[in-house]
């Protein structure tokens, strides 16, 4: 909608007369500028993802060749095919894709309720408990992570994907719920009156009235879990030590060797990490960003 | 879910129908129902937040090491492990580099994010391209970036150094991971590369809701771009732009993943961060205390940042 708003701004601009004005290029050539820019900005932001492609899709003579060439001489399968006929790589995946849903059922669950009553209800706490949470999110890592290492061990759940469950609360619940409190806060809730006038419990009018309404948010808040659970590395590289247990990005470090690596298998495992990733984002595009992006600087 | 259904529920009387849910309609029910739904979140977050941090803060002034804690003998020493940490000369070195490390860091993002922010906020053809293009960084994840980035960095058969002699910058390859001239700098080009789309995206939604009547005028008056950025829109998105700056911030203190998988901090700590330091003390060395003590360290740092960001939000929402 800001198009036409745009088109707008321009066709008066053009209709100003010139006065005080600074020097200014002709407009082509500062159209061109601006597309030269741009296409600089784009090379720069997509050339290492493109180079992880180009480097997964070469046979090992050509990795290691020098000069490297931009762009592959012959297209081979070959790394992706060591990967996949591996165990090992079957084994992080899954590990990943568990860790990932039980921590995202786990948050989504957890703070559905909490944003919803943060929102919604006038109670003792109901303004400071959301500015908790947003600290709760500010603490360094590094602080926890000593700490968790020491309660981890206690309780013997190093080295277990379900001890890290609760590290990887710590690290996305608190944002998640005031995210939620967000989405909520824009629920409008005279429905939800009209839910109770009509005969419904509260409990009923959130279940069948106020849930299904926020269900955008829900799901930014879902994605949004998902993504950082499935990327991240530090507390798992902590605490998860036998090599049967890694997660995906760990399986991916661990593919650096001491004195060579397969750059080839490595980055063909990258694309794999990364795929979901890109699919997710590019159907859920708008959703992330004015989730995300709005969630942060909206209260 | 018609509104017939939930009529049913209503009785003759008027009074609901009793469903397990009913208890939390009146009385004693309805004071605690908000507590109910905001309690597990609660626990959690006392549980996985408040303690550890509590925990964390405590144990720099004990003796943690893997030997006290089989042993049971974990004592309380004080400020020991602080003196300890200002005696280690690399502690120093660490603290120059995270300086280095983060004025690099969120200056970059912040002027490449605006400057990306301003074209991008504008209707032209392909622009959507463009943009999805540009938050291909944000997208990929961190460990497979860092890991892309150490591979074009290769000393002998990597592409940076491939591009940077045919663009007439270098003459010969050079291990820029390996040096320690370069290897923090190194780093942080892949950590600006990385950290940009997230500042472009945030200041971009603040872009987007100037109203356009205040550029309108600007450009009435006659203000060309410069002075139209410097004196209409900056003040416009004045708030966005310092709530960007702090996140920045935050990240770039606890980014762990490019530093440690590029160059674990070296070589000779050339690329040592307090970070890093902290997790060399924690899980090398296995001094959790000392380890405690520059994780104690950095958390002022945030907390006074963290401050600061609420405030900003506090500010916005007061708009």
């Amino acid at each position: 909608m800001h198009m036409a708003n745009v088109h707008h701004r321009q066709a008066n601009k053009n209709a100003m007369p010139r006065i005080r004005r600074g020097f200014q290029l002709p407009k082509p050539a500062r159209k061109a500028l601006i597309y030269l820019t741009l296409w600089i900005a784009f090379v720069w932001s997509v050339f290492p993802f493109y180079w992880m492609i180009a480097t997964s899709l070469r046979a090992r003579e050509e990795i290691f060749q020098r000069p490297p060439s931009l762009v592959p001489h012959a297209v081979s399968l070959q790394n992706y095919v060591d990967l996949l006929v591996g165990a090992q790589f079957w084994r992080f995946a899954l590990n990943s894709l568990i860790l990932t849903l039980s921590v995202t059922v786990v948050s989504v669950l957890i703070s559905v309720t909490a944003g919803y009553a943060m929102a919604r209800h006038r109670f003792k706490g109901s303004v400071m408990l959301p500015l908790f949470m947003l600290y709760g999110q500010m603490f360094p890592p590094v602080l926890l992570l000593i700490p968790f290492y020491v309660q981890l061990r206690f309780l013997g759940w190093l080295d277990s994907l379900y001890g890290l469950i609760p590290v990887y609360l710590s690290y996305m619940l608190p944002l998640c719920v005031w995210l939620m409190r967000g989405f909520f806060s824009q629920v409008p809730f005279s429905l939800e009156d009209a839910a109770r006038m009509d005969g419904c419990t509260r409990w009923q009018a959130f279940w069948k009235v106020i849930l299904p309404m926020a269900r955008p948010g829900i799901v930014a808040v879902a994605t949004w879990v998902m993504i950082h659970t499935w990327n991240e590395f530090l507390y798992a590289s902590t605490f998860i030590l036998s090599e049967k247990k890694r997660t995906l990005p760990l399986g991916l470090s661990g593919l650096i060797g001491q004195y060579t690596t397969d750059w080839g298998v490595l980055m063909a495992g990258g694309v794999i990490t990364a795929a979901p990733i890109l699919l997710v984002f590019f159907f859920l595009q708008k959703h992330l960003v004015s989730g995300v992006g709005g969630g942060a600087v909206k209260g | 879910m018609g509104s017939d259904e939930m009529t049913v529920r209503t009785l003759p009387s008027g009074k609901l129908k009793w469903t397990w849910s009913s208890v939390f309609e009146t009385g004693w029910g309805a004071r605690v129902y908000p507590y109910l739904m905001v309690m597990p979140a609660l626990v959690v977050v006392l549980g996985v937040v408040v303690y550890p941090v509590f925990s964390g803060i405590a144990s720099a002034f004990y003796d943690v090491t893997l030997k006290t804690l089989n042993t049971g003998g974990v004592i309380f020493v004080g400020l020991r492990n602080f003196e300890r940490v200002f005696a280690d000369p690399v502690f120093l070195q660490a603290s120059t580099n995270t300086l280095v490390w983060v004025v690099l860091n969120v200056v970059a993002q912040l002027v490449l994010g605006l400057a990306l922010a301003l074209l991008l906020h504008r209707a032209m053809p392909g622009i959507g391209f463009f943009r999805s293009g540009i938050l291909v960084p944000w997208v990929v994840p961190s460990v497979v970036a860092v890991l892309t980035w150490r591979w074009m960095y290769d000393p002998s058969v990597g592409i940076a150094n491939e591009l940077l002699i045919r663009l007439g910058i270098i003459d010969d390859y050079h291990p820029w991971l390996g040096d320690t001239a370069t290897s923090l700098y190194a780093v942080t080009v892949e950590s600006i590369w990385k950290g940009t789309p997230f500042v472009m995206l945030l200041l971009l939604a603040a872009l987007q809701l100037v109203p356009r009547s205040i550029i309108e005028a600007a450009s009435m008056d006659g203000a060309s771009g410069w002075r139209k950025l410097w004196y209409v829109i900056l003040p416009q998105i004045r708030v966005s732009f310092a709530i960007a700056a702090v996140l920045t911030f935050i990240l770039t203190v606890n980014n762990f993943n490019a530093i440690w998988l590029m160059t674990e901090g070296g070589p000779l700590n050339s690329s040592e961060i307090l970070f890093t330091l902290a997790y060399k003390y924690g899980f090398k060395r296995f001094d959790l205390g000392m380890a405690s003590a520059v994780a104690t360290m950095l958390f002022v740092g945030l907390v006074i940042a963290t401050t600061v960001y609420l405030k900003l939000i506090q500010a916005r929402e007061g708009d």
